[in-house]
């Protein structure tokens, strides 16, 4: 059943799986790095009840699904196109919106399948890290929040021409986003106005769902949040089905 | 039915300053089942803009193009399928290997998995490449990869295979694996386009030929048929020294010249002969050569 497209998703799979270091340990490392100063420097220190190096490590899981899945397509699609690779999806007999589920879940894998392996490396020098809070709303949060990334890095990697556009994207919109997103501090802390924009910051939603799925502890209410989750997926869904089409079909 | 149907194509792109200009302009041509047609053309006639439109890559401005009865414009996921294009650049995943890369564009195309592995072995072998299964396509040499190109086309088994300039840039040595392998393929009754600006080449292998120019379809038909209409009432000769006074009647085609038979074929025979005396190098009244041909009708 739809073996194409399957087909498309096992290769972008494979794709990754080949350059493992890169794609994987290369930013389970970077959490490392981060957990090892926050370590040392907030030693003590709380966020509520919840230390604050529990803080900061489940907003870095959610930084690192964000990332990772952002990142895959995108940079997928880019190297495509500029080595022309793109001739094979558009001679396969793969309808548009495959292509672009295609991508979007092999994107989703890469992004779980590095959470999962950084949280094993690292979640033994976490105080207080026991099962999760909400199991269920934790699956939820890494399938959406990775689905989420996958097809907005989808829809940027049939949009982006060459690799400055890229790089532009990741330096200038989605790192600060990601940096200002709660993930080392909790939004409600920042002076008005900031605390509200943060709000209509949309990975805000992915970091607070994730780390209230993880810890119980929520900046917002976690419902808002995911329903911000569930809405912007809707809207990335739209938006990615657009570019594939735009880019696949005959001009 | 038809495997290839294309009906008064025209293909128009605007450069950046927005002037158009007419890559195919009015091209139509049938391709019977069974045949090795070819497409042949000068650098930038238009053959691979062509391609691009029949694999579904490219949208005519007018006109529509039917592969085994389907238009290409409306089921393009259902044409894709019954086709395989070999496209002149060489494109591939260089990580992968050789059997991964063929694993997964096959199952692009719907291949089931239970059957790629034997299908890659069974191609690969045919190819000369199954020493290299598990080697890194990027560690292939440039002959290799070629014919990697066309096992990505073929795994499929499609009805219609189109190589657009299969032997561009490559040895004699593997041109001739690869024409071997195009003839195979038609004798297991795979219809083949390809296109070449080798015209030696499309003269060894092709039953049926198109010959382009500009965009312009310039002439189609049968080869032989084709031959025959441009060799009958001429003789093509051969001058050691070029600059001298010509006979009147004669042209000039390429390196060759071109008299046309008035008479009869001795009587003018020696009417040349005569006129050019030692000064000629060769002379026939054979069939015309493709080359012959295609400079006969681009006016060099």
């Amino acid at each position: 059943m739809q073996t194409n497209m399957w087909a498309l998703y096992a290769r972008e799979v494979k794709r990754f799986q080949k350059i493992w270091i890169d794609t994987v340990f290369n930013p389970i490392v970077s959490i490392g790095l981060y957990l090892g100063v926050f370590g040392i420097v907030t030693s003590g220190r709380e966020i509520g009840s919840l230390p604050y190096l529990t803080f900061v490590y489940t907003g870095l899981l959610a930084m690192l699904i964000v990332n990772t899945s952002f990142s895959n397509p995108s940079f997928a699609l880019v190297i495509a196109r500029n080595l022309g690779n793109m001739i094979d999806i558009q001679l396969a007999p793969i309808p548009a919106w495959r292509i672009g589920v295609a991508y979007a879940f092999a994107a989703l894998t890469r992004g779980v399948t590095t959470v999962l392996i950084a949280v094993v490396g690292t979640v033994w020098f976490i105080p207080a890290m026991g099962i999760p809070a909400h199991p269920l709303a934790l699956v939820a949060a890494l399938f959406l929040t990775g689905l989420e990334f996958g097809m907005l890095g989808v829809a940027f990697g049939f949009l982006a021409k060459n690799f400055e556009a890229l790089t532009f994207m990741n330096t200038f919109v989605m790192q600060p986003m990601i940096f200002l997103a709660g993930v080392f501090y909790p939004v409600a802390t920042l002076p008005a106005p900031w605390n509200t924009v943060s709000l209509f910051n949309p990975i805000h939603h992915n970091v607070n769902f994730f780390r209230y799925a993880i810890t119980g502890y929520s900046d917002v209410n976690p419902l808002f949040s995911f329903l911000v989750i569930l809405g912007l997926s809707a809207v990335l869904f739209a938006v990615m089905q657009w570019t594939v089409v735009r880019n696949i079909k005959m001009k | 039915m038809l495997p290839l149907k294309i009906n008064n194509v025209t293909k128009i792109f605007k450069n950046p300053k927005g002037q158009e200009f007419k890559a195919v302009d009015g091209v139509s041509l049938d391709i019977e089942p069974g045949k090795i047609y070819g497409l042949l053309g000068p650098n930038g006639a238009g053959k691979s803009t062509l391609i691009n439109m029949i694999g579904g890559l490219l949208l005519p401005n007018q006109g529509s193009i039917e592969l085994f009865g389907l238009d290409v414009a409306k089921e393009s996921s259902k044409t894709k399928q019954l086709i395989g294009v070999v496209p002149q650049e060489i494109v591939m995943e260089m990580a992968f290997t050789v059997e991964e890369v063929l694993y997964y564009f096959s199952g692009m195309y719907g291949v089931p998995r239970s059957e790629r592995k034997a299908r890659i072995k069974a191609v690969l072998e045919d190819l000369g490449l199954e020493d290299k299964t598990h080697e890194r396509a990027r560690n292939l040499s440039g002959g290799m990869k070629r014919r990697l190109m066309v096992a990505k086309a073929i795994l499929h088994r499609p009805k219609l295979v189109i190589l657009d300039e299969p032997t561009a840039g490559v040895d004699v040595s593997l041109r001739q694996k690869i024409w071997s392998l195009v003839q195979r393929l038609n004798a297991e009754g795979t219809t083949i386009l390809f296109t070449t600006h080798y015209l030696e080449e499309a003269e060894q292998l092709c039953e049926s030929i198109a010959l382009i120019n500009h965009g312009k379809l310039i002439k189609s038909g049968r080869l032989k048929d084709i031959q025959q209409e441009f060799s009958k009432n001429t003789i093509h000769f051969e001058l050691f020294d070029r600059t001298a006074a010509p006979l009147a009647g004669v042209s000039e085609v390429g390196v060759e010249y071109e008299y046309p038979i008035t008479a009869d074929l001795a009587t003018d025979m020696a009417k040349l002969t005569s006129h050019y005396n030692h000064n000629l190098k060769s002379i026939r009244s054979e069939a015309a050569s493709l080359e012959h041909i295609f400079l006969k009708l681009t006016n060099h």
